[in-house]
Parts: structure tokens; sequence; C-alpha cells
């Protein structure tokens, strides 16, 4: 009877219902032996080289997103398309980005590893270095971004996570003859595409030195979330003394920054607004003057793994939930933190683009995250939604342009109007933003993010 | 503005405990360079597997939260003493495999060494426990992580806090510190490792093992660092791969600071690194204009840097010179 | 006698030659291969010059460390400060949104890449003997904890300074250098025309190697090396302690502001987490992994461990995958080998130093003192004076 279960598990591998990993442990839990299980992996070619072969009834998703009327060719006649990714895959960035690079592979085998008539490739490459800890480094996304420039099968950089290293990358694509489209998950800060009051002189144009614009985001940039969180507070919440803390990073800083501006012009006060060290094991001195400036709110503009949990500990230590609200942004959506901050994460709020996927009930959205939680066996980093977003939107552009032509995919991809996506509707506005601007609030109730409301920047 | 003494004592309460916990590093610091002038780069690191493997006794063992008092505090001791013998035992088998061979050698090749094992330990922690931050298991009942011993036991109306794990981490320092005193001046291995700190050829020469010396001073160096680790995760409430390098530079700093080799100097040292730490985070915005705590580690090495060059043997180290 | 020891002097000056020969002829076919290796990158799809370009500048960097570490024996624990220094100002002369371009505090003719270049030198070498003049008559250990401080204290203060620094959002772009003239086409070098680059770094590098040659060779190299070994005997030859160590630090440290300018150039891009401790830390262990002193074991050091993290790990990803599957080793086969860097990376820095102690190539003086080429030389120095007293003593007693 194993046997049976074995052979079919065979065929599931070879049909690429599952990959090559989900496979082994599988395999190995039914008890085959080494042999066999070797035998059928050499049979196999790895997932990269192999021939697309359209997934067998493949899951009603990929169906469901993108936009209507587009059909997604499966057939491989055409030749190859390779893709690239680029963001931190070690250290400490292992779960974010990681997760980002397995949202695309899912992507992609969603739809059969083809587009357009192309089979399709996929490498994540890492733009970390072990001596930043797994942190980004300029020398290497910027050779990832020429590497990828010089290479005639690459059709589309879906980089990158930290907007410094986009800074670098960005122009490096642009000045390439022709400008080659690069798509971002994940890499938030405004001044990458919009004229905000936080920009540094110059930004966005500094960026875009043959003047065509080639940079997309799948991901709301800041200059939506700030305000929205600031018009939530102040007028929803009532909220109106704010103290303001920030990990002194790119996203971090720029985020918390609107956030000020906006809560001051609506009306609020803010008692505090000043950067923290993220690499400090405690904050109770930082949490003593906080709650010595007597807030109603603490904003806190950090991700993650620059240690936030730590830092919303040392608040709950000193400030109740029912004395002083949490307000942070998306990238603290991330059960990591709700694990690292234990039970001081209780009651804390997290605005985020679009709705967090565990909260969806039903559609794409749900199918995703459950997937996703089956493959990675935990809950998935909230960016790598967007990831995925970032996959199905390429591979939508390759099936319209149905040439292996930077030019006509970047066509296609600006011309994206009403995307069914994982997180609703959308469309790329003319800077090439994401038009999805709904931004939803949520609450950490019993150890889990969630849905509370819908909310928006203040009308101007 | 106004002195507000309520609030600089406060700042003084969490300076003082944070500064203990460096200075049971530091200790480590400054035995192991008093004896073998090495600058251990992979001491923060056998701090951090002390931390991690704390989490894992508490959490094998296991305490509830409707443990009786005694049981709690069994737990404790005993998740301490592990953790010390695991980081004592970690240190001198480094020591053992890696510094011994290199005792002859160029004075920068056991340096290089150090920062090789800190990288191992870094992906062995992630291994271990993951790469993200750890709650360790609850060992302290939830009433007493916000119980404040002055207004509970003295009945003080005041907003200082003074919480029960301020005075655990000084309850655990202090009879260390002593301790270690005790071993280093009165016991005969103590003896033998000031004599080694001196000369190492004379005193191989009145025929103390020379080796066995440096062996016990990297074992006791660890398990001050295990110790430390233990408290670290209950007084942060978490742990992580990456915990060992902030508190390891801290802790070297306030070595030197103390006076490199000299044991209550680096005390000194690390309660005035403690110190200056939380003045900046918290209290120094009050008079200066967007201060933030962002300067503080710039505030902390710029201390450094200038009682380095008004006293350049340290707060209370005494002139030394250099080998010839 | 005399005659035969003129001979063998002789026999030595020929030696010599050849071997000056065969290092000339061995560095100028590395340099050879090195400049002709963009054309292979290319033809062969590699694309690997953007690690490269940060790969030279790391090894500038080494080379200019070890004139501190290696040759004056002073050990810098903060070398990335001096980096930052460099980088930062080349921003800020260049940069169109530097703040002080913005506020017209910059004369025109500064705001290009050479002069910037050549005034990031002077800058970090102001720097260096800034922090140099007050704390090195400390001894050895004490000076590498305050260079560490500086080291912490410099990019803190560039995040921090947000209204001249922009603190996180760094600064960008940077000025180019002007296109060279080459053969009728030009040489540009915009952020992706990295082989232009890798050029110019390869012969900044070669440069760098030239001079450091010289000034090691000269009578300042050799009052470096004599502080170094002893500095009671150098004084009393007459050696000026505090100018010889500010002039090696101060040296180093325009090395290091030098490779910054050039980083910040090269990359459009200055961020205050370009140059943390751990920076640092990684150009110092290339210099003793190469050996310290030895200006090519640097090169060869610092080459061996800043493409370490940047190439070889992936390289050799693929490899060790399939090696995996054709022996049916499951571990092997799904490993990722980029998840072990760190314990890669640190297992490589103990073994080596623990097969090599004194780098891979150490300097030919220290090779000398840790293994004697001869029985004889080795027992001369492990004689003491009291031993050669006793044996004179002895010897008078005999003729007694």
């Amino acid at each position: 009877m194993s046997e049976q279960r074995f052979d079919a598990l065979v065929q599931q591998l070879e049909t690429q219902r599952i990959d090559r990993r989900t496979f082994l442990v599988r395999a190995v839990a039914l008890g085959a032996s080494v042999p066999a299980i070797g035998a059928a992996l050499l049979r196999t070619q790895p997932v990269g080289a192999q021939v697309a072969t359209p997934a067998a009834g493949g899951p009603a998703t990929a169906a469901e997103i993108g936009m209507p009327g587009i059909e997604h060719l499966t057939t491989t006649d055409k030749g190859t398309i390779k893709l690239y990714s680029s963001w931190p895959l070690t250290g400490a960035s292992e779960k974010i980005g990681g997760d980002s690079a397995e949202a695309v592979r899912l992507c992609l085998e969603d739809r059969g590893n083809a587009a357009g008539g192309f089979a399709l490739e996929y490498e994540a490459l890492d733009d970390g270095i072990a001596a930043n800890n797994g942190g980004w480094d300029a020398g290497k996304e910027s050779e990832n971004a020429n590497r990828v420039v010089n290479d005639p099968d690459a059709m589309v950089y879906i980089a990158t996570y930290n907007s410094g290293a986009s800074k670098i990358s960005i122009p490096i694509l642009n000045a390439a003859e022709p400008p080659m489209p690069m798509i971002t998950p994940q890499a938030t800060y405004p001044g990458l595409t919009k004229d905000t009051p936080s920009n540094a002189e110059g930004e966005p144009e500094i960026y875009y030195p043959s003047g065509t614009r080639n940079f997309f985001r799948v991901v709301p940039a800041d200059d939506i979330q700030g305000p929205a969180a600031a018009n939530w507070a102040f007028s929803t919440l009532g909220a109106t003394k704010a103290y303001v803390l920030h990990d002194n990073q790119l996203y971090g800083a720029g985020v918390a920054t609107l956030f000020r501006d906006t809560f001051q012009s609506l009306g609020g006060e803010v008692v505090g607004f000043e950067p923290f060290d993220p690499e400090a094991p405690e904050y109770q001195a930082l949490m003593t003057k906080v709650a010595d400036a007597g807030p109603d709110l603490v904003y806190l503009g950090a991700i993650v793994n620059l240690n936030a949990s730590k830092l919303l500990q040392d608040m709950r230590a000193l400030m109740g939930p029912e004395e002083v609200t949490f307000l942070g942004p998306d990238g603290l959506v991330n059960q990591d933190f709700i694990e690292g901050a234990g039970d001081a994460a209780e009651g804390a709020y997290i605005t985020f683009a679009g709705v967090p996927a565990n909260t969806l009930s039903t559609g794409a959205g749900q199918d995703y995250y459950t997937r996703m939680s089956e493959r990675l066996g935990e809950e998935p980093d909230a960016y790598a939604t967007y990831a995925y977003e970032a996959a199905a939107v390429v591979l939508q552009a390759i099936d319209v342009a149905q040439a292996k032509d930077r030019t006509a995919i970047l066509n296609a991809l600006a011309a994206t109007e009403g995307f069914q996506g994982l997180l609703g509707e959308w469309s790329f506005s003319d800077t090439y933003d994401t038009t999805a601007t709904t931004m939803s609030l949520n609450v950490v109730k019993d150890g889990a993010i969630t849905f509370q409301e819908e909310i928006a920047p203040p009308a101007s | 503005m106004d002195f507000n003494a309520a609030l600089f004592t406060q700042y003084l309460i969490i300076g003082i405990a944070s500064g203990a916990l460096i200075a049971l590093i530091a200790l480590g610091y400054t035995l192991v360079y008093g004896i073998v002038e090495l600058i251990n780069f992979a001491h923060g690191e056998v701090f951090m597997m002390g931390a991690l493997f704390a989490t894992t006794v508490v959490a094998t063992v296991g305490v509830t939260n409707d443990s009786s008092g005694v049981a709690i505090v069994f737990m404790a001791i005993a998740a301490l003493l592990a953790s010390m013998l695991f980081s004592g035992l970690l240190n001198a088998g480094i020591d053992r495999v890696a510094y011994r061979r290199l005792r002859n050698a160029p004075k920068l090749a056991p340096l290089i060494a150090a920062i090789g094992i800190s990288f191992i330990l870094q992906n062995i922690a992630i291994y271990w426990k993951g790469s993200n931050p750890i709650t360790p298991p609850s060992l302290i009942p939830t009433e007493y992580v916000r119980y404040n011993v002055l207004t509970e036991w003295f009945g003080l109306e005041t907003r200082i806090r003074l919480r029960v794990l301020d005075l655990a981490v000084l309850g655990v320092t202090i009879p260390l510190l002593i301790g270690l005193t005790w071993f280093v001046y009165k016991t005969r291995t103590g003896k033998a490792m000031r004599a080694t700190a001196q000369d190492r050829d004379a005193a191989a020469l009145m025929g103390i093992d020379v080796n066995r010396t440096i062996a016990y001073a990297f074992l006791i160096g660890g398990a001050l660092a295990g110790a430390a680790g233990m408290i670290a995760v209950y007084y942060n409430n978490s742990a992580r791969f990456q915990m060992g390098f902030r508190y390891g530079l801290f802790a070297f700093t306030a070595a030197v600071l103390g006076g490199i080799g000299n044991l209550a100097g680096s005390v000194i040292g690390a309660l005035c690194i403690g110190i200056v730490w939380s003045m900046s985070d918290g209290f120094m915005s009050q008079y200066i204009e967007g201060w933030g705590a962002g300067w503080t580690p710039a505030v902390i090495f710029a201390v450094l840097v200038l009682v380095m060059i008004f006293r350049p043997t340290g707060l209370l180290g005494e002139q030394t010179v250099d080998k010839v | 006698m005399a005659a035969s020891l003129a001979a063998s002097q002789r026999i030595d000056v020929r030696q010599d030659r050849r071997d000056a020969r065969s290092k000339t002829l061995w560095i100028g076919g590395g340099a050879l291969l090195m400049a002709l290796y963009p054309f292979l990158d290319n033809a062969l799809g590699i694309n690997r010059l953007g690690s490269f370009m940060a790969i030279f500048v790391l090894v500038i960097l080494a080379m200019g460390l070890n004139i501190v570490v290696g040759y004056a024996g002073l050990l810098d624990l903060g070398y990335a400060a001096f980096f930052a220094i460099g980088a930062y100002t080349n921003a800020f002369l260049t940069s169109p949104t530097s703040y002080f371009v913005r506020n017209d505090y910059i004369p025109e003719f500064l705001r290009h890449f050479w002069p910037a270049l050549i005034l990031s030198f002077f800058t970090a070498a102001l720097f260096g003997v800034l922090l140099g003049a007050p704390t090195l008559r400390l001894r050895g250990d004490y000076l590498a904890i305050v260079t560490l401080g500086f080291g912490e204290i410099v990019p803190t203060f560039f995040l921090n300074a947000t209204t001249i620094t922009g603190g996180t959002l760094g600064i960008n772009p940077i000025s180019a250098p002007p296109a060279i003239p080459f053969f009728g086409g030009d040489l540009r070098f915009g952020a992706s025309d990295q082989r232009n680059w890798y050029w110019l770094m390869l012969a900044v590098g070669l440069l760098s190697v030239f001079l450091i040659n010289r000034l090691y060779d000269s009578r300042l190299g050799r009052s470096w090396q004599a502080v170094r070994e002893d500095e009671v005997a150098a004084a009393s030859m007459g050696i000026n302690l505090v100018r010889t160590k500010l002039l090696a630090f101060g040296l180093g440290a325009s090395f290091s502001g030098f490779a910054g300018s050039i980083y910040a150039a090269a990359f459009q891009y200055v961020h205050p987490d370009q140059f943390r401790f751990s920076v640092s830390i990684m150009i110092l262990a290339m210099v003793i992994l190469g050996g310290l002193g030895n200006i090519y074991g640097v090169i060869f050091g610092g080459l061996l461990i800043a493409s370490f993290d940047r190439i070889l790990v992936e390289v050799l990803r693929d490899p060790v995958q399939s090696f995996g599957r054709t022996f049916n080793i499951p571990f092997l086969e799904n490993h990722d080998l980029s998840q072990d860097r760190f314990l890669v990376f640190g297992l490589a820095l103990v073994l080596m130093m623990l097969l090599r102690p004194g780098g891979l190539i150490p300097n030919a003086r220290r090779r000398a003192e840790m293994e004697p080429e001869s029985e004889e030389i080795a027992a001369a120095e492990s004689e003491s004076l009291y031993d050669a007293r006793r044996e004179q003593e002895a010897l008078a007693g005999e003729r007694a």
C-alpha cells in the first residue's frame, strides 16, 4: 500500500504538483528506501532546467488572479525567459527574504512555469553579505543589477527589499538600453517614485537618468501609510499627544516622519520624535522618558527584525494598553513580532496596505495564505504576499507582450489596469505606484493579527 | 528645565542594573585579557550561547505559573548554574581547541581566530534557535514582572520603580563579584593566575602549570558570561543570536575604561557605561534640544576616548609598561 | 676567506636580482590577467564585475591598514571610520543634493570627482592625525580600543546629524570621473559602466602597490619596522617615535579616505551603515590572514576574504547540491550553502590561523623570526646574554 502511495508521490513530482523538497519530506515519511527516492529524484530534473508542463488541473487561483480577458499561455515553444529577484536571504533577513522568494516560486508553479509562450526560470539573488550580518551591500546590489542587465534572457528584475538598495539599482537598470523593467514587492520609500515632503533634494528624477520610468511598485508607498495611520489616530481614536519613535532606517524614519507631519497638521501634538538604536539590548531608559512625556499614543516606525518587539515589551512594562495606544506600520506585520513581544503585543495596532492575508476569509488571498503556510510550515511574512503579487503581474505582462522584449514587457506592465490581486483590485498610477491605497487597521487579539477597519489618508 | 530628582533616580536605577549585567561580561574579558593579552572577540558570543542554553534548560524542566515560590527560585538557581557550567566549558573548550595552539604565534593570530569563532557561534545559534528574537519560557510569575518593590515592600508613595528583576540582577552580580575576588586573591589557583598574568615564564619556572591556569581563566570567564546570559534573558525577556555583539562591545569597553586586568575597575567601568547609556537614552534630551537615543553609542564611545586621552590606563588601571 | 665571502655576496646579489625579476614577472602577469578579466566576464556571462569593484576597494583598504598594523605595528580596530570620512567628503563636495552644495558653500571647481578625491585623501589624513596625536602614546591594546570607539562614533554621527548628512537617507548621486578619451572612444564612468570602473580601480590598486612598496623601502618605512620591532631601540637610534607613528597612522587613514571616495563615486550612494564596525574587522582579518606586513600577502588575503563572501559561497552552492544528488545525500542536496556563510567563514578563519599563524604569505622578516633559516641562527637567537657571558668566562678559564 505504501508503495502505491509512493508511486503517486513520484507522479506528483513528475507533474510538478509538488516540489523536490516536499517530495523528499513526504517520501521519507512514507518510509521509502533511499535508492528509490534517489532514483525518482534523478529521473526528474531540477525545476529551473525543466521544460514546463502545465499543471494538470492547476489551482483555481491562477485563473482568479490577473486582469480579465488575458489568456495565460503555458506553451514553451518560444524559448526561455529568466526572472531574477534580489533581496537579502541570510542572517537576520533569512525569514523575510526567504518567504518572498518562496512566494515567487509558488506563483510560477501555479502558472506552470510558463507565460506568453516562454518557459520561465527564476533565480533568487542575494544582495546581503555576511560582513553586514546578512544585510544588503552596495557592491552586491550593484553587481546583481548589472548582472541582470547583461543577461539577454532576463526581462524583469523583481527587487529590492531595502529602499536604499533600490537607490543603487534603479539608475543601473534605467541607464540600460533600452531601460529594463524593475518591480518591487517591498521597497516603500516614497522618494523613489514620487515627489513628497520627506524627499531628499532632486528625488525622484535623479533615479531615472534616461527620462523613462522603469520602476514599478505593487506595495503602497509610505506616503499613504503614515498619513492614513495619523488620520485614524487623531480622528477616529481621538489621540492628541503622540510620541514617535523610529529605527533610523529609510523605511522606518520615512514613515515616522510622514506620520508626524500629518498628525501635527491635523492638530495633534507630537511630544517626541527620535530614533532608537536597533542594536541596543533594551530600552527601559528610553521608555521611561516616553512615559514621562505623557503621550496617549506611541507610533513606532520600524521593521520586525530591528528589535521592534523588544521596544514594545519595554513600553508595555511602563504603559498599559488602556493608557497608551501602540501603533505601527506594516513592517511589523509578522508573526515573529507578536511572538517576540509576547503578552505585550496584545492590543497593538498595526496598519497594513490591503488586508493581511490571514484575515481573508474567501478567494485568492485565503487560498494563497493556506498554501503558503503549508509550504513553509509556518506563517508567511507579510511582504511575501506582495512578492506573489509582483510575480503574478510580471507573468501577465509577459502573457500580454508575448515577446522576449524588455520594452514591450515594460509597456505591458505600465498598461496594467484593473488587476485582480490577492489584496483586491488595483492598477498602476502615472508614477507606476499601485493605486490600491486602501489601508487596513489591524489589532493583535489573542496573539493573532485581526482586521478591524479600513482607513485612508486625510482628504487634502 | 528644572532638575527632576525622581526621574534622575529612575534613570540611575536602570543604569546600575544594566551596568551590573555588563560588569559580569566585562569580568570575563578582563580575566582572560589579564592573563593572555587576548581581546577575546568571541566572549560576547559565549554570553549569547549561555543565554540560549538557559532558555533550553528552563523549557526542558519547565515551571508553570502556579509552581510554588521555592520551586521557582530553585529552578532559577539551577538554570543559572547550568548555563554557567555550559558557558564555562564552552569557553575553556574554545581555548583548548583554538587559542592554546596559538600561544606562541604572532599576537594578532588568536585575535582573528576569536573573530572566526564568534562567526561560528552565531551560525550555530541560528541553527539552534532561529534568527528571530525568542521569548524565554516563563519563569517569573507574571504578577512580579511589574511589581514595584518600593511601593509594595516599603509602602513609599513614589513614581520611582524598582523591580524585582533589578534587584535580582544585583543579587546575582554582587555575590559573583565577591566570590571572584576571593578566588583570585585567596586561592592557590587564583594566585597562580595572577602570577601567570604578571610573567608567564617566571610562573612556569615556579612550577605553575601555565596552560591549566589559563584554562581556568577561560572557564571562570565563560561561567560569568553564562551567568550574565541567564540573567540577560530574563531581564530583557528576549534572546537572539546577535545579542552578544552589542553587549560584548560594551563589556570590552567597560573593561578598558576601568583599566583592563583590574577586576574592580571593570565593574566601575561597566556601571559608568550603564549609567551613561540610560542617561543618554532618557535624561539628556531634557537639557539638549534635539537629543535622541540614536546618539547613545556615540556618547558611550566618546566617554571612552576622552578617558583614554586623559587617563591612558583607565579609571583604576595602574601604570604598566609594554613588555619589551 | 675574504674572497669567498665576496663571492657568496655576489651570488646573493645575482640571486636577489633574479628574485626581483621573477617577482616583477609574477606581478605583471597577474595584473595583465586581471586587466583582461572583464572580457572573459562578459564572454562567459559570469557577471561578477560589481563584486570585483567592491573587492578592489576592500583590497586597497587592506593595503592601507597594512601600513598601520603591519608596518608600524599599531592595532587599529576602527579603520572603517576613515573610509566613511573619505566617502562622505566626496559626497559633501560633489553631490548636487548635499547640504554644502545646495547652500553654495563649495566653490564650483571643487565639485568634481578628481578634486574631491584629492581632498578626501587629505581630510582623512587630517582626522587620522587629530585622533592619533593624543592617543598614539597609549600602549598597543588601548590604542586599539580608542580606534574602535572612533570607528563607532563616526557612523553614528553620520546617521544622526541629519541636517548635514541626510541621516538614513544617505547621499546620492555622487559625481563620477569625467570620461577619459581612450583610443578614439571614451571611457565613461556611469553606474552601469562597470568595466571601466573595474579598470580604474585596478589602476588605482596597482599604483597603490607601487607607492606602498616604495614607501616600505624608504627611510620612513625602515623606521616603521624599527619602531615595530623595538620602540626603545628605535628611539635610541634617533628615530622620532611620535612623528613616525603619526605618519603611519595618517598615511593609513588617507588611504582609507581615498578608497572611500572611490567607493562612493562607483556606487553613487553613501549610507552610514556601509561603514560599521564589521567592515573594520573584515579588513583587519584580510591583513592578518594574508600575512601581516607583506603587501602581496595582504592583497591575496583581501581577495580571498572579500570574494568568499560575495562570490565563492554562491559558486559553491550548486556543486554541493549536485554532489548531494549524485550520492543521494538528501541533506546536501537541498542544502543552501549561503545559509552557512557565517559558519564557513568562521571555520576558514580559525583553521587558517591554526595552520598558518603568520598568515598565508608572511612577511620575510617575520618569517625569519618565527622559522629561523638554520639551526645556527635558531640557537643564536635562543641564547641569552647570560649564556654568552658564561661561555666567554668558560673560554677564558680554558685559556688560563
